[in-house]
């Protein structure tokens, strides 16, 4: 009983706040939402006993995903009139791919209808016994090998793409460099000097 | 208990009364704990000045957090104008509901665990990984300059040292082979017990492979936390006050409940994760007449005076400093221990398998 | 399978917390209009600037590097998610398991190598 109150809680507000996500005038609040929207999915996640795959919708998308999309939009300057100035003209493009996925959730749910789908395939290939964690790792690193390495691939791609659209090299700064600091001794850096009266101190070619 | 009530209220009704009794069990109690924690940090602070801290409020000066807070529960709560109003108050409830939280899986002894799930530790950083909402809300809504600097600046020391906190997790995952950290706990048992006559040490930092894992830990606690001496977010003299500048009576309380409660979290988890939960020390049987819970919270407190010890002496790291050490030192080093422990396993204990 | 039962004193934890922390925010302000310390002015609810107007608005734009920062951490995060699973499947997966994720991290730490190199973990 309380397992269907909490799907019913869940998919409620993923629902809901998906479309507080479009609907939001801020692109922020958009971003809150979607986060709104994440969190409950994993409760989701949890109630189909997939607890790995919540806590790393929690984990990827909510602690580092999310994070990111709400660096860009508070720090970028948006105008909004020229955002709605857009609306019209994307509105063809947008309706398209809205059609296209319609089409396609028609289609996925046209198909599982018509039982075309084995349910047979569908079951778990490993023991009940097993925690889902180590029921990934056995496949995931066994099985799918490839699939694995090439998600390593991917990630290693878009970490040299992310560097090389955004770093700029930036001159004129003087970096601290640690290593020379700590390798500095006393006896380099000081000197005892008897001075005399009324000279001047001799720096020795020290460049002040 | 459950049962007891349960015996008088029904299945169901008595379920949930038992554990709202338990999580009230857990939850008040760490309030409590945090009002005599920052009592306890000002003293030791005051101490390592030679001064003499609070002392005016109830004997010892005992009573000053409650003064405190009762002074600022009856402050006025003021929302800057140019605020957004309704993400400035949602902030201070995010970043103490993440708080308290996290305490669902905490095991406190032997079974004594609200929530005993599989994956307890990806609980714990899952809900970690949220702490920095709190802070990016709070600097965006207050829509003032000093705190959105600091909230800035802070998110991106928290998910700094988040990678690195990760990749410490994995050595000790490895070698614990559970996510669960009553597990975890339990396998920590006993170090060298055949060598030292059956008197082990219990804790994982006794292993020459996690204990330097378990100082890598501890520092990124310090960071994650934004503890001195990474506690750049709030540095006086360039940020005012931190993300909390614009914030004022329980909703300014608030982040400092949540900081501290974070703080105590952390020197739970250095506890559990490295130095035995809450097994005594040595695995000598008469020790274990001492419960469970004593140690864990012995062993919080000592973790918890060294945070304070470290801020009462260090000084201020600078944010390119603090970068450094979190991406070119911290995470090379976990990645290379994981690596290492890994390898370490699959020689010694995993070996046959393949 | 998961019990699910050890999820629910969770999500009572959740409303448990919620509540608490809401009761926090708002109960002062309650009291406070009950007490007369509520006393807004214009000045008081102005946002700090060291006594005198705000010249600009507080949310500029920012340094690039504080993506790249987010940008680098999704990608470590996920790295550190696809460790999980492996550490604790070690034992059935073999060193077959083990020199595939050796790979995967040597793929990482190309990456890691290649930002260093490039200076993008740098700030003078």
């Amino acid at each position: 009983m309380i397992q269907v109150f909490a799907f019913y809680l869940f998919a409620t507000i993923v629902v809901a706040s998906a479309a507080m996500v479009i609907f939001a005038r801020n692109p922020v609040h958009s971003v809150l939402w979607l986060i709104l929207a994440f969190f409950n999915a994993a409760g989701l996640m949890v109630l189909l006993s997939a607890e790995f795959v919540a806590m790393l919708l929690v984990i990827v998308y909510v602690g580092a995903v999310a994070v990111l999309f709400l660096f860009v939009v508070m720090m970028l300057d948006i105008d909004f009139a020229q955002l709605r100035a857009g609306f019209v003209s994307y509105f063809p493009l947008g309706g398209a791919i809205a059609m296209v996925l319609l089409v396609e959730l028609i289609l996925g749910i046209g198909a599982w209808q018509a039982g075309s789908l084995n349910l047979a395939q569908r079951t778990a290939p490993l023991p009940e016994a097993t925690p889902n964690i180590e029921a990934i790792g056995q496949l995931l690193y066994t099985r799918y090998i490839f699939l694995f390495e090439a998600a390593g691939l991917i990630l290693l791609v878009a970490m040299i793409g992310a560097i090389v659209l955004t770093h700029r090299a930036r001159g004129g700064t003087r970096p601290q460099n640690i290593d020379k600091q700590n390798r500095r001794r006393p006896e380099e850096a000081v000197r005892n000097v008897n001075q005399p009266v009324g000279q001047g101190v001799d720096l020795g070619g020290v460049e002040l | 208990m459950t049962s007891f009530i349960q015996s008088y209220l029904g299945t169901g009704f008595g379920w949930f009364v038992a554990h709202l009794v338990y999580i009230l069990l857990i939850a008040l109690p760490l309030m409590l704990a945090v009002a005599m924690i920052i009592y306890a940090d000002r003293k030791i602070w005051a101490a390592m000045a030679l001064r003499r801290g609070p002392n005016v409020v109830g004997p010892l000066g005992l009573l000053q957090s409650f003064a405190d807070g009762l002074k600022v529960f009856l402050q006025e709560t003021i929302i800057p104008s140019a605020a957004n109003k309704g993400l400035f108050l949602l902030a201070p409830i995010i970043t103490f509901t993440v708080a308290l939280m996290a305490w669902a899986v905490i095991p406190f002894d032997a079974g004594l665990v609200l929530a005993d799930i599989n994956v307890g530790l990806l609980y714990i950083l899952a809900i970690s990984s949220l702490g920095v909402y709190g802070v990016i809300i709070s600097g965006w809504a207050s829509n003032s300059k000093y705190p959105f600097f600091s909230a800035m600046r802070a998110s991106a020391q928290m998910i700094s040292y988040e990678v690195s906190i990760g990749f410490v997790l994995i050595s000790v995952i490895l070698w614990s082979g559970s996510f669960n950290l009553s597990t975890i706990v339990m396998t920590q048992k006993g170090y060298y017990g055949d060598w030292l006559g059956g008197l082990g040490l219990n804790g994982h930092a006794f292993n020459p492979l996690l204990f330097p894992m378990a100082i890598v830990f501890f520092i990124s606690a310090l960071a994650e936390t934004a503890r001195a001496p990474f506690d750049l977010t709030e540095a006086e003299s360039e940020l005012v006050a931190g993300y909390q500048t614009e914030y004022s009576s329980m909703s300014f309380a608030l982040f400092w409940l949540g900081e501290y409660a974070n703080v105590i979290l952390m020197c739970a988890l250095n506890a559990i994760l490295f130095w035995g939960g809450y097994l005594p020390p040595i695995d000598w049987a008469p020790l274990y007449y001492v419960p469970g819970i004593i140690w864990l919270f012995a062993k919080i407190l000592f973790f918890f005076f060294v945070f304070s010890w470290v801020k009462a002496t260090v000084p201020r790291y600078r944010y390119d400093q603090l970068m450094r050490l979190g991406w070119k030192i911290f995470l090379p080093l976990s990645l290379f221990f994981v690596f290492l422990v890994s390898g370490f396993l699959m020689l010694t204990r995993y070996g046959a398998a393949g | 399978m998961v019990d699910l039962s050890q999820y629910l004193p969770i999500l009572l934890f959740l409303a448990v917390a919620l509540g608490l922390s809401s009761a926090f925010v708002f109960l002062p302000m309650l009291v406070g209009r009950l007490t007369g310390s509520h006393k807004p002015d214009p000045e008081k609810l102005s946002e700090y600037e060291c006594g005198f107007p705000a010249f600009e608005d507080p949310r500029s734009q920012f340094d690039v590097r504080f993506y790249l920062v987010a940008i680098l951490f999704i990608i470590f995060d996920l790295e550190a998610a696809f460790l999980f699973p492996w550490s604790v499947s070690l034992g059935e997966i073999g060193w077959a398991g083990w020199t595939t994720m050796m790979i995967f991290i040597f793929e990482l730490v190309l990456g890691l190598i290649y930002a260093w190199k490039k200076g993008a973990l740098d700030w003078e």
